[in-house]
């Protein structure tokens, strides 16, 4: 079995069993919600070397897309969810066709600014987004014959997403495409030198990561019935980032682990202790300091280890990582 | 000398870095299938010139030419798929990716378009991956192409440098000191290949070597202080006293073949 069957197979080993290791369908949901918009993210950072602070704006903008489209129109759900992705992708081709006309860390403060304006845009319009209360009682339609009132039945319809746009992302990762990305990620001079317009690849792997960005908005939205302001704040983009740097930048999954830690840990211990962010922001140091392939290097190690003590009690040699490296 | 289009062409060509003037008034004509080599003490300006020619630096001033058309203001990956390809002076690899994707991306430049489809899958029988294992067994890098590009020796990373400007199938292939650095049985190599790659490219190529130089060039045009100084065929550029003076006296020592 190749790499990316045996990743796909581990991201519906994880959608299968979320449900029998939690309570709420709903946390669940958020999971899975997030883990698309970490691989979305991881797309950029991984594969393409772009720090980017603007995913909070696609995913806000999916989250008011779906909203608006379902509280003011009558279109169905896979529709609105369409267009949430398309406002995912429309917006992250702006941001990224401005972004990158910068390098390093002028790249990344204009991704910082756009975060902030668009938040203040759809602070300013209250009218449309409802503001600081965000904007209220979304429904939740019926997609065909599936009603996904009870949460788990909307975990199920977020699961079979969830699949598909993982695997769509494996393919975006594997194809030409994604491994052109690979190469300006590790030497951009040269990538231009032999030919590829490196902007080009550069804004179409944003509109990627923006349209999947969009729609785990949407399903976020759906699922709590709000699109709050916090979704396009500042914030989200930061915490979209943390989940794909703690999970690793190497591939696909390492997102979906670094989604499941982040959103299963922040519920655990905002229960029990509401200073709980220190320890995330400690966690983050760890990460960087000693572990820069995130979990998905833990793992590995820990696979390798059992594999070796099971083989000979004599250390096996490292194998050199052949797949992305942390960035 | 005749009435055919040169390759390329540059007509008072003159980059400036700030206000430091590296390249001023540079005229050149390269023919077609020739092997012409640029040399000059460091600093002359020459990989300044390869710069210019390729679209990595703009051009302060002049114009150049590929087959006539003017190519002054195309950006230098639009020059790749007219035929112009380079290899650099300090080795420029993909050094976490293997030398058959090193080759094989190499080789995709050319229709870079055709990368952009993100559901496009990587063809195991399409024509870049051919091209790469061609350019493989051509410099002897087979053995090593699941290697990372960081991994391999100094000779080795030295080839593939060279392999990244073939694998592009270009009409005009431009080396920068493709041997600095080389070991003597690499440096042979290298000669045989430049003189081989002559036969189906027009080959401009920058070289301390004076043993090369001399010995399969068709024109040499030696640069100093950011000008040309002389151009001719090799007998001619030795004996002239200018260049003799230019590199003191001590540089030009390889025998005409
Ligand atoms: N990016 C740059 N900014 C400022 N000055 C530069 C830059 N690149 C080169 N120079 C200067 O321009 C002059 C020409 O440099 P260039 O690299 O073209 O010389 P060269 O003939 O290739 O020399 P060498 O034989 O050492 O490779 C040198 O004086 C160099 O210091
Ligand atoms: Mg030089």
């Amino acid at each position: 079995m190749n790499r990316a069957s045996l990743h796909f197979l581990l991201a519906a080993l994880v959608a299968a069993a979320l449900p029998l290791f939690m309570r709420s369908g709903t946390l669940a949901s958020e999971v899975l919600i997030f883990a698309m918009a970490a691989a979305a993210c991881n797309l950029l950072l991984g594969y393409t070397g772009l720090l980017s602070f603007g995913q909070g704006i696609f995913f806000g903008l999916g989250s008011y897309a779906v909203g608006l489209t379902l509280l003011h129109t009558s279109l169905p759900l896979s529709l609105a969810l369409a267009l949430s992705t398309l406002a995912g992708a429309v917006a992250a081709t702006g941001v990224g066709w401005l972004s990158i006309r910068r390098q390093g860390v002028y790249f990344v403060m204009l991704t910082l600014a756009f975060s902030q304006f668009f938040y203040f845009l759809a602070y300013t319009f209250k009218d449309v987004t409802g503001g600081d209360n965000g904007l209220l009682n979304i429904p939740r339609p019926a997609i065909g014959p599936f009603t996904l009132g009870n949460s788990w039945s909307y975990y199920t319809f977020v699961a079979v997403l969830f699949l598909f746009v993982f695997a769509a992302l494996q393919r975006v990762a594997s194809s030409t495409f994604g491994r052109t990305l690979l190469a300006v990620r590790d030497n951009e001079e040269r990538a231009r030198a032999i030919g590829f317009p490196v902007r080009l690849f550069k804004i179409t792997a944003f509109a990627v990561s923006g349209a999947v960005t969009g729609l785990a908005g949407a399903l976020h939205a759906l699922l709590i019935g709000v699109a709050p302001l916090s979704s396009i704040e500042y914030h989200m983009s930061e915490s979209i980032l943390i989940m794909t740097i703690i999970g690793g930048t190497g591939n696909l999954f390492a997102s979906v682990l670094g989604a499941g830690f982040y959103v299963i840990v922040s519920d655990l211990l905002s229960s029990i202790w509401p200073r709980w962010l220190l320890l995330l922001g400690g966690l983050l140091v760890v990460v960087a300091l000693f572990m820069q392939k995130g979990l998905w290097g833990l793992l590995e190690r820990l696979v390798e280890a059992l594999r070796s003590g099971r083989k000979s009690p004599v250390e096996a040699p490292v194998r050199p990582e052949s797949e992305g490296r942390g960035i | 000398m005749s009435t055919q289009v040169p390759i390329l062409a540059a007509e008072n060509l003159g980059v400036r870095y700030g206000s430091f003037v590296a390249l001023s008034e540079v005229t050149l004509s390269i023919r077609p299938n020739t092997i012409h080599s640029v040399i000059g003490p460091n600093g002359a300006g020459k990989t300044t010139l390869f710069h210019a020619l390729t679209g990595r630096v703009r051009a302060s001033s002049g114009r150049i030419f590929l087959n006539g058309r003017d190519i002054t203001h195309v950006s230098d990956d639009k020059r790749v798929p007219l035929g112009i390809a380079r290899s650099f002076q300090v080795t420029s690899l993909f050094q976490n990716l293997s030398v058959r994707e090193n080759l094989r991306l190499a080789a995709q430049g050319r229709t870079p378009l055709r990368a952009l489809a993100p559901w496009r899958g990587v063809d195991p029988r399409g024509s870049a991956l051919a091209v790469a294992d061609e350019v493989m067994e051509r410099l002897e890098l087979t053995h090593v192409s699941e290697r990372a590009a960081g991994e391999l020796s100094h000779g080795q990373q030295r080839r593939l440098e060279v392999g990244m400007a073939v694998a592009a199938k270009p009409r005009l292939i431009l080396l920068d000191e493709p041997t600095s650095g080389m070991g003597i049985d690499d440096v042979e190599a290298m000669k045989a290949l430049i003189r081989d790659l002559g036969r189906d490219h027009t080959v401009l190529f920058i070289e301390h070597n004076m043993g090369i130089v001399m010995n399969i060039s068709d024109t040499v045009t030696v640069m100093r202080a950011g000008r040309v100084l002389v151009e001719g065929p090799p007998a001619l550029v030795r004996d002239d006293p200018e260049v003799r003076r230019a590199y003191l006296g001590n540089m030009i020592t390889g025998d005409i073949a």
